[in-house]
């Protein structure tokens, strides 16, 4: 039997906010990146917005999920008969596995997406690594550390690719960018520990919620940016 | 080696100099300051003009290109893309 559900019952609610907030930040990126893809018509803009969108839908998935629960939960307190509370829960479960399934197979591949906007690959390896990354993600029902060390290992590269932006471009707004990938990559290697004490879940949601309230940050510097400079 | 200036890049270098020129420039300042070659710059103007971006005046029969207010939130909009880009690293 495996366990995919880590969070301490006293955070469930709030780790639905931090996700929210989490689509908001994502979802923005994506709405720029396609708005400025229909002004120059570049493709690695379109690319770039579709990264995003896989992702922002991936955390929509995994919101989802957990309203599955809710549901669930409440189910049974509210009706008797042990066998029809059963039939309910079982439903309810196979809606969780797909709405799980679903958030790990999109945020691999957003993130996969991302990754090849900045490192070119053929199309050869690019259909093996999302044939890996689709398997990788099946397959992490069982062993969930898989996905988030997945993730972790493609964060890990964006992270540094940011960072090198960084180095050749020293303003705040590349930091802050740098410093919210990094902050994301750190999540997944909490997400690991989460088996072994539930309040690790609680750790990693609030880095997440940090992370992507940088992010957000970044993009109202980037927005602040045309207005500055038409101030001068 | 600097990189190619993008359809965008050259845009926004050509609202920017009429901007920087209080609004107002001559054709031939904007294709020298802008960089551009003669059919270049008379390909990117059309379509500057078509988009309501800059228009054409006549003051004591010499012929100024000026900004609009389109042009000038266009300018802004530019800006916001190339800091985007940079952000990115795209």
């Amino acid at each position: 039997m495996y366990q995919l559900v880590f969070s301490p019952r006293w955070f469930f609610g709030k780790d639905v906010i931090i996700d929210l907030v989490t689509v908001a930040a994502l979802f923005t990126i994506f709405v720029f990146a396609i708005k400025y893809y229909k002004i120059n018509k570049n493709k690695n803009y379109l690319w770039f917005g579709m990264a995003f969108l896989l992702m922002a839908l991936s955390f929509i998935f995994k919101i989802a999920t957990n309203f599955t629960i809710y549901y669930n939960v409440w189910h049974v307190k509210q009706i008797g008969p042990v066998l029809f509370t059963y039939k309910v829960l079982k439903k309810s479960d196979l809606l969780f596995y797909t709405g799980f399934l679903m958030y790990r197979v999109l945020m691999l591949l957003g993130l996969y997406v991302l990754f090849t906007r900045y490192i070119k690959q053929n199309n050869y390896v690019k259909i093996l690594i999302l044939y890996l990354l689709i398997t990788i993600a099946y397959f992490s029902d069982y062993a969930y550390y898989v996905f988030h060390l997945t993730s972790f290992a493609l964060l890990a590269m964006l992270a540094y690719h940011y960072f090198q932006n960084y180095q050749n471009r020293k303003v705040v707004s590349n930091l802050l960018l740098f410093a919210s990938f990094a902050l994301i990559t750190l999540t997944q290697i909490i997400f690991v520990f989460v088996f072994y004490q539930p309040i690790f879940y609680v750790v990693a949601q609030m880095v997440q919620l940090v992370a992507y309230i940088m992010l957000i940050i970044t993009l109202i510097m980037v927005q602040n940016y045309g207005k500055k400079k038409r101030k001068k | 080696m600097a990189r190619k200036r993008e359809r965008s890049d050259i845009i926004l270098d050509m609202l920017t100099i009429i901007q920087n020129k209080g609004g107002r420039i001559k054709p031939t300042h904007l294709m020298y300051k802008a960089n551009l070659a003669h059919k270049q710059m008379k390909g990117y103007l059309e379509d500057l003009i078509q988009k309501n971006f800059v228009k054409e005046t006549k003051v004591k029969d010499y012929k100024y290109l000026v900004i609009t207010d389109e042009g000038l939130k266009f300018i802004e909009v530019l800006r916001k893309m190339k800091e985007f880009e940079r952000t990115f690293g795209l």
